[in-house]
């Protein structure tokens, strides 16, 4: 962790206090730092994609489906998450799980049901191979733009299989796999979580790890379907923690709808520049 | 979905594949690399840029240039080379292997894998076309060839991709060879009868064309056409024959997946029932008995020894195995006999849930474990899929009934009667059909659609004149899938140079560190005892007396190894072959004839290698010691088994040879003691033997075989010797020893006989506790006014004895290693070489045991051991019933001319009929009601076994199980099946 001098931190307190905020990388309060990704380059994932930032940390997420007995299973969706140098047990992996698990909770998981008795399970693997910033928002990016990508297989032994059972089989051609978006017959994005700083009564998108050393608290929040959805979670990040005035939580509420919808546009063109290039060399 | 190419090298890059496989319900997204070459040559001698690309493989061998450069022309005088298609191969496998077309042939890589996955042995077929080059067969390698491999477009099913694939491989042909190099024109015909196909082949500019259309176009098309497989002349159907019948459709696979997982549906192997061919039986390990099919709907178009899918019926169509007689008659008159009718309305009954299908289940289960006999219904079911077909290549003849009498050129159908009864007859197209009757034809089955009432094939060949002993005999070497081509000439190559004047080294001086290790045993005092006139003596004996009285005995058997070393091709064919087959007027021999009878054999007064067990026995036949090596030995005497028998007996005869014998026969007597002591088993098969006329070979008598001392002398000895080698090679193989056991019977097979006995014989019964229990049971079921009467019982308990089989030792524990029969608890095939593959690879495992040389790998890897295994077991199933159906058709000629009365024995009854076995001839038959009596009158007492009836003289009859009566016997020969067989009249 970068640690800063005394003067430094003072300094950084003062211009992102200010009005209108000055961020030491110069970026507008709601600007993400500019992303690198890349989707579907994991031959044997039904859906993987890999993000980048500008200072070099780096996700890549995987998303698998198992054909599962409905009856045996409670949920169809499962995250793992791996951190570079962090035990799979230790608090900031459990949290990160927990964030991403919960962002989840309203995924349409009836496009999962294949028959009757079998359906699809996903596995959502996350790697985290660097970070330096706190990785949820990087992990959620990755995640979505895996999720919208993913592929599953069609179907094509009987889907009634209520009464007399089938083994459910495959159409062995991987070009007749369909988008979950396909099978919902609507477009599919899946929640983002976007992480704001608070300072004062200021508001950064994305902080990065210098501002994260000076911001009084963060905010979580769930971006579906056009606005801002709950929970929504308080982090601290450092270790000042003040608490959130209620001005600043309806500010962050503000932003969180007016600008996510421009975040989750720019996932979807990335994935319309990047699709139908399969490419594993 | 396939991606870019990527070049790696020059003349290498890579691309790769994406695709889905179900297995197990789930769905695997699977992705391969595929690496395309440009080194890959078209195969023609016509071809001059060909010859430079070629690169030698991994042992330095290049490429061999196959097609011609002057191939077979057409009708219009055209070269050509052929491309052929899938279906093509699959349907029309004889056709291609016809030595009168189809020459210069290329298998497209595609094709090939394409064949592989829908018939393997039909690919071995194809395989072995291609490595005779014989044919000029070649296989293109078209999906690692950078020039003709094509990617699967989007939306594009496996199959359009594959056809779209092997059209590449032949425009690529045209173009490589036409326009670029070749100085004559070579014309590339495609051969496809896939109608879409060929349009999309002719629009790409290739001359395509369907089977039909390319034989035709032969000089010689007119010959051929007859060999068309049906399915191609008319796909589908014979036209007029359509919705004659409609089989309910098979389940698909994803059903069936799921259904045998859940406990609903049932995989086994369909037994078609001898006396009626519209029940079948299917053995599940779920129930202990057997899953009755009754009826030909539910029957749904499996063929006796297919591999099937059952599903049970519901418990109110539960049934008796029906004890009436149901034989295929003649066509025509009962083309619409025999189906229950009732099974149309199973239909209706709406869908059946799995849950109901679990609980049936189980009541069946229940069912079939009761040991009460309260009720003797048995769970019914039907067939819902086949897994595997059993179909290959049939004997039989043409009906005569259904042959028209219109005379033309068309080609017509017609049935064709198979041999075995237990299949049904068979619809070909002919245009000879006339021309065909009354002789033996081979035809292949090509299809069974759900709307057909009888399968489709074709004609192959034929092999004469029916009851010609050559088209008899070749028959049933067909029929049991015995391989009796003569030996391939690479097989021959394996056999030393020296032929018929080989001769054992001069031990003196072993230049071989082997034969150092050869002890010479030239000195003992060995003879060898077999049935007269037998060439291929595969064991010897010795005996002597030791200085300390006790007694050296020694078992010498012929040492094939020696000549067949694994894994040449030799070795193979007799891998393949496992087991000689002996008919009786012909031997089909295991090896070829100059080991058999020559080299191998232990002629007497010549020095020959063996392979000896050597045991130092005491006066009570107690193994003292035993060493096993290999040898050299001088047998002093070739004996017939009577020759032996007399010179023991005769008292002036008190030269050490046969006073060595004595010893041995004392020997013998004190091991069978032992045997029988621990409860082996004496059961009888009816056999005989028939005594041929020396000039002309016609069958004259038939003669029950009869045993002397010296036949279980040698017996005896030869046990002996297996199970002391069998203790030997499970020592040094724990895993992997090539053993022999024989399960005890299961209590159900003796159910019905034991029911029999108590019924008909006052509360007699045959004891299942243990071997030496059953034994002493036979012993007591005497009837002291006919002495036959505890042989045929004998008769009967060997047919509910479970089948010896050969096994590695890994795959049971030690306690299963046991051989019920003979009452020891190890044992094996070592003493006969020359005749069985087991005892080959005993031989070399026993060689690895003592350290003689080491044993090669295939003898020591458990799974191609169980290979080697699964095979032979077939093999020695297949010659036994070989050996049995040539002498039922010899005693069917005896009887020709021996018309007469003779005894025999109700061995089964049923409510219109009963089966009569008769010893003389060991032959049963079956005598309908309506050839003894009245119909309306019989009635059949099935708790009592007995059949009651008004004969044909008006006077009260009854006949009853193990009933001895008096029969007519006559041979006659069935005009629909063209088998002659012994028909019995009751007097």
């Amino acid at each position: 962790m970068t640690l800063l001098s005394p003067a430094e931190r003072s300094y950084l307190r003062d211009s992102l206090t200010a009005s209108p905020i000055i961020r030491p990388d110069s970026r507008t309060p709601h600007q993400f730092r500019p992303i690198e990704a890349k989707t579907s380059f994991l031959s044997s994932s039904n859906g993987s994609a890999r993000v980048r930032l500008i200072d070099g940390s780096e996700c890549i997420v995987s998303v698998k489906a198992k054909v599962v007995d409905l009856a045996s299973v409670s949920n169809l969706v499962e995250v793992d998450i791996d951190v570079d140098s962090f035990r799979d047990d230790s608090n900031f992996v459990t949290n990160l799980k927990f964030h991403i698990l919960n962002s989840l909770a309203n995924f349409p998981s009836t496009v999962l049901k294949l028959t009757t008795k079998y359906g699809y399970k996903l596995f959502i693997d996350v790697i985290v191979t660097s970070h330096s910033s706190y990785p949820l928002t990087l992990i959620s990016l990755a995640t979505y733009l895996a999720l919208k990508t993913a592929r599953l297989p069609k179907l094509v032994s009987e889907v009634n299989d209520e009464e007399i059972a089938e083994q459910p089989t495959f159409a062995d051609d991987w070009a007749e796999s369909t988008l979950i978006q396909d099978l919902l017959d609507a477009p599919f994005q899946p929640p983002v979580l976007i992480t704001l700083g608070i300072i004062g009564n200021n508001i950064i998108f994305d902080p990065s790890i210098e501002e994260e050393q000076i911001i009084d608290n963060s905010l979580v929040i769930g971006f579906y379907n056009g606005r801002v959805i709950t929970p929504i979670n308080t982090i601290s990040l450092s270790s000042i923690s003040n608490g959130v005035n209620s001005i600043v939580l309806v500010k962050a509420l503000e932003l969180g709808n007016k600008y996510g919808g421009m975040v989750v546009k720019a996932l979807d063109t990335l994935i319309e520049q990047d699709i139908d290039d399969e490419n594993i060399f | 979905m396939i991606t870019n190419r990527k070049r790696l090298s020059s003349g290498l890059s890579v691309t790769s594949k994406v695709f889905v496989r179900s297995r197990n319900g789930n769905a695997l997204k699977i992705v391969r690399e595929h690496y395309l070459r440009n080194d890959i040559p078209c195969y023609s001698h016509a071809c001059h840029k060909c010859q430079e690309i070629v690169k030698p493989d991994a042992q330095g061998q290049l490429p061999k240039f196959i097609l011609s450069s002057s191939p077979t022309k057409t009708k219009d005088g055209v070269s050509h080379y052929v491309v052929i298609d899938t279906n093509i191969i699959l349907h029309a496998i004889d056709l291609l292997e016809n030595t009168q077309c189809f020459y210069d042939v290329i298998v497209p890589q595609t094709v090939l894998e394409e064949v592989r996955n829908r018939s393997f042995p039909i690919y071995q077929r194809l395989r072995n076309l291609v490595k005779s080059e014989d044919k000029r067969f070649v296989v293109f390698h078209n999906e690692y060839n950078e020039a003709t491999y094509v990617n699967r477009e989007k939306g594009q099913s496996i199959n359009d991709r594959n056809d779209h694939a092997i059209r590449k491989v032949a425009s690529w042909f045209n173009s490589h060879l036409n326009t670029e190099n070749s100085p004559t024109p070579i014309h590339i015909i495609f051969i496809c009868n896939d109608v879409d196909n060929c349009t999309k082949a002719k629009q790409e500019g290739i001359d395509a064309r369907s089977l039909v259309d390319y034989i035709d176009s032969l000089p010689n098309g007119e010959d051929l056409r007859d060999l068309i497989p049906s399915d191609i002349v008319l796909p589908g159907n014979f036209e007029g024959d359509q919705n004659e019948t409609v089989f309910p459709e098979y389940y698909s696979n994803a059903r069936i997946m799921a259904g045998i997982k859940n406990g609903t549906l049932y995989q086994g192997m369909l037994n078609i029932s001898s006396y009626n061919y519209l029940q079948g039986t299917v053995s599940v390990p779920a129930f202990k008995k057997p899953l009755l099919i009754i009826g030909s709907k539910n029957l749904n178009r499996a063929f006796n020894s297919d591999s099937v899918i059952v599903e049970l019926l519901p418990k109110d169509k539960w049934k008796e195995p029906s004890s009436t007689i149901i034989e295929e008659g003649s066509i025509g008159a009962d083309d619409n006999a025999g189906d229950d009718e009732d099974d149309l309305g199973e239909e209706t009954g709406g869908v059946v849930s799995d849950k109901e299908r679990v609980f049936l289940a189980q009541e069946a289960m229940k069912a079939t474990s009761s040991k009460t006999n309260e009720s003797r219904l048995q769970p019914t079911a039907k067939i819902v899929g086949v897994v595997r077909r059993s179909w290959r290549y049939y004997v039989g003849q043409i009906a005569p009934s259904s042959v028209s009498e219109e005379t033309g050129h068309s080609s017509r159908s017609c049935f064709v009667i198979l041999m075995d009864k237990l299949l049904p007859k068979v619809r070909i197209r002919t245009r000879k059909a006339k021309e065909y009757l009354g002789q033996r034809i081979v035809i292949v089955v090509d299809s069974w659609p759900s709307n057909s009432r009888y399968p489709n094939g074709h004609f192959v060949r034929t092999l004469g004149e029916i009851e010609s002993a050559e088209a008899e005999t070749e028959a049933l070497l067909l029929e049991h899938d015995v391989e009796y081509r003569p030996f391939s000439k690479n097989v021959l190559d394996c056999l030393p140079k020296e032929g018929d004047n080989w001769v054992v080294p001069d031990m003196t001086d072993p230049q071989d560190p082997q034969l150092k290790k050869r002890v010479d045993l030239r000195d003992r005092l060995v003879c060898s005892i077999d049935p007269p006139g037998c060439v291929d003596i595969d064991d010897a004996l010795h005996a002597r007396v030791l200085p300390n009285g006790n007694y050296e005995v020694g078992v010498h058997i012929a040492d094939v190894t020696h000549f067949v070393k694994p894994n040449t091709a030799l070795d193979q064919e007799g891998a393949s072959r496992g087991t000689s087959v002996y008919l009786v007027d012909k031997r089909i021999d295991m090896l070829p004839m100059l080991l058999g009878t020559n080299l191998c054999s232990l002629k007497p007064f010549v020095d020959r290698f063996a392979f000896s067990v050597i045991w130092e026995l005491d006066e009570n036949a107690n193994i003292l010691k035993v060493d096993y090596m290999k040898s050299v030995i001088k047998s002093r005497q070739a004996f017939s088994y009577e020759q032996a028998q007399l010179r023991i007996d005769d008292p002036t005869q008190t030269d050490e040879l046969t006073n060595s014998m004595r010893v041995l026969l004392k020997l013998s007597k004190k091991l069978k003691q032992g045997r029988m002591d621990a409860g082996a088993l004496n059961l009888a098969s009816p056999e005989v033997k028939v005594h041929m006329d020396s000039e002309t070979s016609d069958p004259q008598e038939v003669e029950i075989k009869k045993l002397l001392e010296t036949n279980s002398l040698v017996e005896e000895f030869m046990l002996f010797a297996n199970i002391s080698v069998a203790r030997k090679i499970y020592d040094s193989y724990p895993q992997t020893a090539m053993l022999r056991r024989h399960a005890p019977p299961p209590a159900t097979n003796f159910e019905t006989l034991n029911d029999m006995l108590n019924v008909r014989k006052n509360g007699m019964s045959i004891s299942l506790e243990s071997s030496k229990a059953l034994a002493d049971s036979l012993d007591r079921i005497v009837d002291p006014n006919d002495p036959y009467f505890n042989t045929l019982i004998r008769i009967m308990s060997t047919r509910c004895m479970m089948a010896a089989e050969y096994f590695p030792s890994g795959s049971y524990g030690y306690p299963e290693f046991r051989h019920y029969g003979l009452a020891v608890d190890i044992y094996t095939h070592f003493t006969s070489p020359i005749r069985r593959y087991c005892d080959v690879v005993v031989h070399r495992q026993l060689a690895g045991a003592i350290g003689y040389e080491n044993l090669d790998l295939s003898h020591r890897d458990k799974q191609r051991m169980e290979m080697i295994v699964k095979n032979i077991n077939k093999r020695h199933r297949n010659a036994q019933f070989a050996g049995r159906s040539s002498i039922e058709y010899y005693v069917g000629q005896v009887m020709r001319n021996n018309e007469a009365e003779h005894e025999g024995y109700v061995i089964k009854c049923f409510n219109n009929g009963i089966v009569v076995l008769v010893p003389k001839f060991g032959v049963e038959g079956l005598i309908k009601l309506e050839t003894m009596g009245d119909l309306a009158t019989a009635n059949y007492n099935e708790d009592k076994y007995e059949l009651t009836f008004t004969d044909l003289k008006g006077a009260q009859r009854t006949v009853a199980m193990f009933d001895k009566v008096t029969v007519d016997v006559k041979s006659v020969k069935d005009e629909v099946s063209g088998k002659r067989r012994a028909q019995l009249m009751l007097r």
